[in-house]
């Protein structure tokens, strides 16, 4: 099947001073097919997805609209033409209301007046179609992640795209919720709409893509249709290096306890949770989306008003009250959220590096030397690529940026390691390097919980797998016990053993 | 309300407050004044709290209501209030500026009320009953002749302004056409604000951009006070005097000395609204008439009349 | 990696505009004033101009430890006009025990530093642990303030006993080797304070905080403290500031200090410091101050423009020295 190119990119090249980002990329969509952009962080992708939608002109090259080319002056000639994009960071006005949103820009008017019930009822419509149940004058800044993702995708069919193109857009969603999103996706090239979406999670790339394409470098490495390449093939052709062997063998042997930790109660997110965490082992952390575990995990170190009944941590019973207790007792928590939490975006490397230890680093006065030689060795020791040293951290890929955070976080040597979603974001090559940097962090007798919502990564990466549901511990999963299927029934609560239920 | 409410209600207002909330025998008087931003303002909320008190005492009949703003647009709210809640019988005003403040006091003009403008005329003539008017042009003639007269050879003199207003044009003008032809020349002239920091680094950089200078004219007391700190402090002996004006007390007390550098002060009283206030409820309380206008003009302080000008007591 | 090696050399040549910029500007102003009037380089001028900036020039270094942790103090201009009124009650009343000497003057100043760092920390505390908009905090004790000043003056001027005022006098007029007081205090107060922004923990969390509160507290930054010790700490040098404006006029009213918070804003802004937080630098500071001293010098020892449009060209001046900073964020 091949159908109709609506909108194609030929021998693209784009520069930002004298570094070029991509060499020469080709590049088609066509009607009623789902193409995926894949690649890791750094590769190009964004690059390529915001000269298309006319964010960006490109350096040299052609854009062909249905064979007839068109340069893009700005971002509205592009949603002029029915090119719609979904950014990574939603684009959405968070003071507004949902319908407020949707309509921003093309309010439908009755004479003078705003025609605010066609409009709520339009908006109503679009929200079924997505299967999302909010109301429409609901503020988008009281909305959770996935509800922003789903209003997003609800403009997009608002607009009657041609051409949608969305940036890793189930990163924040659930399975379920990602279910949703393919269902319309299918519906909207049904109706001859080309679709490009990006994504790290292979598997969704797999099942919902008609033709892929790799991009590695800024250059086109692998193009044709998603029927011809495994996932495996597709993690090859992206790193350029085998990774079928993505997770770390388990050979930690769990040794004395470190943490113990009973009735930690965060108002409002999590109750009652108690667990033990041993020395030389990784705790995966498994829930849905809102199941309290980050809420949970903050309240632990301090970083949101937080009870419990008793946390011991090498034997000893302390209090944790701040931030600052918490790493007194070698406590630290690597944040899910990199770009609100974790780091500075227009500041250095440097000055992101050192700023949680800093007082490690000389007295009243910064040893800047110092910082210097930590940076060395963090871009060293976690493969840190930055064009430049003194460059904005913001400018870094998601996988650099990572990587630093997690550098961030070494700095101040916890002995028990709270990872938040520690690969949300970010290519498979860097992925690797992080999970084996997180066994190894084990190995050598620290302490590791990792908290992700993707099962593959809990499964291949921890010993043991705490579920959290509604704010309490469902359950713990060990050895031959961690299946997808045991940690989703008791994510949803029900007993890992009584499938009658389910009937 | 029955017969017997009516009355007790009446009596214990009465012995509360003398005569004040009994409408039909008392007479409210609205005053409205500029805030005490700067010295002469203050002394002039002084004089018109002082006069407000003694007139309550005086007068049981009658009550006044006070309000000082801080800028044009909330004089006028002032006085909208005073209107609509306490049904004042008559207005003294000192207008912050004369065009913004002319619609609202013509209409109070208008519903019957006696209005009196002080100091500052209003852009209509003929609104006020009773206009008591500082005399700015004299006010600026009278400084000039007398530096005509201490300097009768002329010399170089810097003049420090005040905020550009009508005032200020006023006096300038005044002080030019008074040294006119004698010989005096004003080698620079810049705005001080009727402000003492202000003045201060005017002063300063006249004295590093003039080598000689004779006399200064600062044009307020407040000024005065920022440029003889900044004589004092360049060392400089040319200046032989500074003319300030308006009436500081610690200006008129040095003028009261014999202090060289202040050989003498022109009036400009803040006073002003004590008279305005008094002729106001004398007119509310008698027939004597008091409409027309009355015109306080600027009088020289020396050495021999500065006793009846130096009141201790007030903050100005 | 070629062409990035030569790209940092570029740099290392020639500063980008955003540090050039205010810097350009002060040169050409002193340009100006140098064609224009011959002694404006004379000592005499520049110890004026330097001695004048010194007040604006101090609290405006506290100032940018506030913005650059995101936060702004619109009440520095009523607090050195409070603090001025309330050290002089304090000497005068002090003045029939302690008799003229160096004891009460130093009695004074105690007053005024541990007034401002009170102030400060009451400023502080609305906003941070109350958690009230830093610009409605200080909006109302702006108000505050200077309507207590007035009434402590009874809406004229307090002014310092003659004889305790000569005393006092040399602390603004005379110094160590021809250098002023004033000068001396605030050159301290800008060496520290640019020591303190670019090289210590402190200044760094101020700009971590400004650039963004939530990382500045996942990376254990304690966000309130920091935020509480910049006003303390912009109190205290309002304090410092006072103490070298009484003796000048020794004396203090309604209108003292007025408009000094939004000079301060300004030259912090000038010399490259965001507004909305998460970058200073101190010296920037002190350039805008100095831009803005001299443009009212460089007018007064002029008859170039009629006075009326001073405010006009100072206008044009701090617009145009914050738009030479922006287009070099654009090239750069």
């Amino acid at each position: 099947m091949t159908a109709e190119q609506v909108l194609c990119l030929r021998d693209v090249r784009k520069s930002f001073g004298p570094v070029e980002v991509l060499h020469g990329v080709n590049l088609d969509l066509r009607a009623g097919e789902v193409l995926a952009l894949i690649g890791e962080n750094g590769a190009g992708k964004s690059t390529t997805m915001k000269i298309l939608a006319g964010y960006q002109p490109a350096t040299s090259g052609r854009i062909l609209l249905e064979g007839e080319e068109v340069t893009f002056g700005s971002l509205h000639d592009g949603e002029e033409a029915g090119i719609v994009m979904i950014h990574q960071e939603f684009n959405l006005a968070e003071q507004l209301t949902v319908e407020q949103n949707i309509f921003l820009g093309r309010e439908l008017r009755r004479g003078p007046f705003l025609d605010k019930r066609k409009m709520r009822e339009l908006t109503r419509g679009y929200l079924d179609r997505v299967n999302c149940r909010v109301d429409p004058d609901t503020k988008v800044s009281a909305l959770s992640n996935s509800d922003k993702q789903m209003v997003e995708i609800a403009k997009a069919l608002s607009r009657d795209a041609r051409v949608l193109i969305m940036d890793e857009p189930t990163a924040v969603l659930t399975g379920s919720e990602t279910e949703v999103l393919f269902d319309q996706v299918r519906r909207m090239t049904a109706q001859g709409t080309a679709v490009l979406f990006t994504s790290h999670k292979l598997g969704e790339v797999a099942e919902i893509a008609d033709h892929v394409t790799v991009l590695r470098d800024g250059s086109v490495v692998h193009d044709d249709r998603a029927s011809e390449i495994t996932e495996d093939g597709m993690a090859t052709a992206m790193v350029g290096r085998d990774v079928s062997d993505l997770y770390p063998a388990k050979v930690g042997r769990p040794g004395e306890v470190m943490l113990s930790v009973r009735g930690l109660t965060v108002p409002g997110h999590a109750r009652n949770v108690g667990f033990e965490l041993r020395q030389g082992e990784i705790l995966g952390v498994a829930g849905l989306i809102g199941a309290g575990r980050t809420e949970a995990f903050e309240g632990l170190c301090g970083l949101r008003p937080a009870s419990a009944e008793r946390i011991e941590i090498a034997g000893r019973e302390v209090t944790i009250k701040k931030p600052r207790d918490a790493l007194d007792h070698g406590l630290c928590y690597l944040t899910e959220d990199r770009k609100l939490r974790g780091l500075l975006l227009d500041k250095t490397m440097r000055v992101n590096l050192t700023l949680q230890a800093l007082d490690r680093f000389g007295g009243w006065m910064i040893d800047r030397a110092a910082e210097d030689r930590a940076l060395d060795k963090a871009i060293d020791e976690f493969d840190i690529r930055a064009g430049r040293r003194t460059m904005a951290v913001g400018n870094l890929s998601g996988g650099n940026q990572q990587k630093l955070l997690l550098a961030k976080i070494m700095q101040s040597e916890p002995a028990i390691l709270i990872a938040d979603e520690p690969t949300r974001g970010i290519d498979i090559g860097t992925k690797q390097q992080i999970y084996a940097f997180l066994r190894d962090l084990a190995a050598k007798g620290h302490a590791v919980v990792v908290i992700s919502s993707e099962m593959q990564e809990v499964i291949g990466l921890a010993d043991r797998v705490l579920v959290m549901r509604t704010g309490e511990v469902a359950g713990t999963l060990t050895g031959d016990e961690l299946t997808e299927d045991a940690i989703v029934r008791l994510a949803v609560g029900l007993g890992a053993n009584d499938k009658e239920k389910v009937a | 309300m029955s017969y017997m409410k009516t009355t007790l209600l009446g009596c214990t207002m009465l012995a509360l407050s003398g005569a004040a909330w009994a409408q039909d025998d008392t007479t409210v008087i609205g005053v409205s004044i500029p805030a005490a931003t700067h010295g002469w303002a203050g002394g002039m909320n002084f004089h018109a709290q002082e006069t407000i008190e003694r007139l309550e005492e005086t007068y049981p009949q009658l009550d006044f209501v006070l309000a000082a703003a801080s800028d044009a647009g909330a004089q006028v709210n002032d006085i909208e209030d005073m209107v609509a809640t306490r049904g004042i019988d008559a207005l003294v005003v000192l207008p912050f500026e004369s065009d913004p403040l002319t619609p609202p006091i013509q209409s109070v003009a208008e519903a019957g009320t006696w209005v009196t403008v002080v100091d500052r005329g209003l852009s209509v003539e003929g609104v006020e009953d009773l206009y008591v008017a500082g005399d700015n042009p004299g006010f600026g003639r009278v400084s000039g002749e007398y530096m005509v007269e201490k300097m009768p050879d002329g010399g170089d003199i810097v003049v420090l302004r005040g905020i550009p207003t009508t005032i200020d044009n006023e006096r300038v003008d005044g002080f030019e056409s008074a040294i006119e032809g004698s010989g005096i020349n004003i080698i620079d002239m810049e705005h001080g604000n009727w402000n003492r920091d202000d003045s201060f680094n005017v002063m300063q950089d006249f004295l590093q951009k003039h080598d000689q200078i004779d006399a200064v004219w600062a044009s307020d007391d407040d000024m005065a006070v920022g440029v003889l700190a900044a004589i004092e402090a360049a060392g400089r002996e040319d200046i032989q005097f500074v003319l300030g004006g308006a009436g500081m007390k610690e200006m008129v007390k040095r003028v009261m000395d014999g202090d060289e550098m202040i050989p003498a002060d022109v009036t400009y009283p803040p006073s002003m609204i004590a008279t305005a206030i008094e002729m106001t409820a004398v007119g509310m309380v008698s027939n004597a008439p008091v409409s027309g206008t009355f015109t306080i003009g600027s009088v020289l302080i020396t050495p021999e009349n500065a006793e009846q000008f130096y009141y201790p007591d007030s903050p100005f | 990696m070629t062409a990035e090696t030569t790209n940092t050399r570029a740099r290392r040549s020639l500063p980008s505009m955003s540090v050039l910029g205010p810097i350009v500007a002060l040169v050409v102003l002193v340009a100006i004033g140098a064609m224009m009037n011959s002694n404006f380089l004379g000592a005499a001028n520049i110890t004026n101009v330097l001695a004048r900036s010194a007040f604006i020039g101090i609290i405006a270094v506290g100032m940018t430890f506030v913005i650059t942790a995101g936060g702004l103090d619109l009440s520095v201009g009523s607090m050195a006009a409070f603090i001025a009124g309330l050290m002089i009650l304090v000497m005068n009343a002090a003045l029939p025990s302690m008799g003229v000497g160096v004891p009460i003057i130093l009695l004074g100043m105690l007053v005024a530093v541990v007034a401002g760092i009170l102030a400060g920390l009451l400023n502080g505390f609305l906003i941070t642990t109350v958690g009230i908009e830093a610009f409605i905090v200080t909006l109302g004790t702006m108000g505050i303030y200077r309507s207590l000043v007035t009434w402590l003056a009874d809406g004229g001027t307090l002014s310092l006993d003659f004889g305790l005022r000569t005393f006092y006098r040399p602390v603004y007029f005379e110094g160590i080797l021809g250098i002023s007081w004033p000068i001396i205090v605030f050159a301290i107060v800008v060496i520290v304070g640019e020591l303190l922004m670019s090289r210590a923990r402190f200044g760094r969390h101020c700009a971590a905080i400004g650039s963004n509160e939530a990382v500045a507290h996942y990376s254990n930054v304690d966000v309130n403290r920091t935020r509480l010790l910049t006003y303390a700490m912009l109190g205290l040098l309002v304090g410092v500031a006072t103490i070298m404006y009484v003796p000048r006029l020794g004396s203090a009213s309604a209108s003292t200090g007025l408009l000094w918070e939004l000079e301060a804003i300004a030259a912090v802004i000038i010399g490259g410091t965001v507004l909305k937080g998460g970058f200073g630098r101190v010296w920037g500071t002190v350039i805008g101050v100095l831009i803005l001293s001299l443009i009212d010098n460089i007018l007064n020892l002029t008859d170039l423009v009629s006075p009326y449009l001073n405010g006009a060209i100072q206008g044009v001046i701090i617009i145009l020295a914050v738009i030479l900073q922006r287009e070099a964020k654009a090239k750069g």
